[in-house]
């Protein structure tokens, strides 16, 4: 963040307080995010706690390889980016692009996994809490309580994914146009915030859909 | 290698590490309402992410406080939402019945 003699927005004294508030607003931002989630993860904890049978049932009818997989991949994912922020911050523009883009890449494979692969076979098993809902009899309710659960974390988690592809690709692009240098380049620093923060997200839902349940 | 790159593979590597363990320990057979403990990993992995690739101890102070305010209203959130159901005790009532 030596951006002490780049141009800077009136409002700021200086580059580097503008940086600084940038970066800050970004963790604002993601503290916000912190309540969204937890919820989540509060419904979670509430619906277990009242259907453990039934909601375990459910659990196990999910796709642990599938999950597994793509935890490794958003763990790659966002150790990639951040060697990117090394990268540029020793001056290497060429590399950074070369990390958001493989960064970029596990993101969409991870999209491809959850929602082309993973939730097409969940739909086809007839898992989503419907009317033709697979799960029946006494643990059907706490199943299906489970898979509402499943349904929306991950579908969140996804949304937030996209938006985090959005930035990345935009980050490519600003990139390829010579717009950061060692000096500047507080954008890569607040999207690379975000991308793990939503790889945070992905490791907090990991064992709460795909290994708590799966008990004896 | 410098010492931040280095720094960024051995948390990748202890990121993995922790993934195996929960993956593993995910087959022990826990008694159902202690499996939760499972999240002990992931707790960690979480820590790790925040300390490393965020890292939260670089930036200005306020961003430090934004995070530990995070931690504690989750922690509020959590904590009260989850007092009802650890502490309710539902008792038996001979004759009675759900409609």
């Amino acid at each position: 963040m030596s951006e002490t003699y780049l141009p800077h927005g009136f409002q700021y004294s200086s580059a580097r307080h503008q940086a600084e508030s940038a970066i800050s607003g970004m963790w604002l931002f993601l503290a916000t995010e912190v309540l969204f989630f937890g919820a989540l993860v509060l419904t979670w904890i509430y619906s277990r706690h009242w259907n453990q049978a039934g909601f375990d049932a459910g659990a196990r009818q999910t796709n642990l390889t599938i999950g597994t997989i793509n935890t490794v991949i958003l763990l790659a994912s966002s150790f990639i980016y951040s060697a990117g922020v090394a990268f540029i911050e020793a001056g290497n523009a060429r590399r950074l692009v070369q990390c958001c883009a493989a960064a970029w890449l596990l993101g969409v494979v991870f999209l491809i996994l959850k929602f082309g692969v993973e939730w097409r076979d969940d739909f086809a098993k007839h898992l989503f809490p419907g009317a033709a809902f697979a799960i029946q009899g006494p643990l059907g309710g706490g199943a299906r309580i489970f898979f509402e659960f499943y349904f929306l974390g991950t579908a969140l988690h996804g949304l937030h994914m996209v938006g985090g592809l959005v930035l990345v690709g935009w980050i490519i692009w600003r990139t390829r146009h010579a717009e950061f240098s060692s000096t500047f380049y507080t954008p890569v620093i607040v999207v690379g915030l975000y991308w793990s923060f939503v790889d945070i997200v992905w490791i907090v839902l990991y064992p709460l859909i795909y290994l708590v349940g799966r008990g004896p | 290698m410098t010492l931040r790159f280095r720094r960024l593979w051995l948390t990748l590597a202890l990121l993995l590490l922790l993934l195996a363990i929960e993956f593993g320990t995910s087959f022990f057979p826990l008694d159902r309402a202690a499996r939760p403990l499972l999240l002990i990993p992931a707790v960690l992995m979480v820590g790790a992410v925040g300390t490393m690739f965020m890292e939260v101890g670089r930036g200005p102070e306020i961003v430090r406080l934004f995070a530990v305010a995070g931690l504690l209203w989750l922690t509020i959130l959590l904590g009260l939402g989850s007092l009802d159901p650890m502490t309710r005790t539902d008792y038996y009532v001979q004759g009675a019945s759900v409609k």
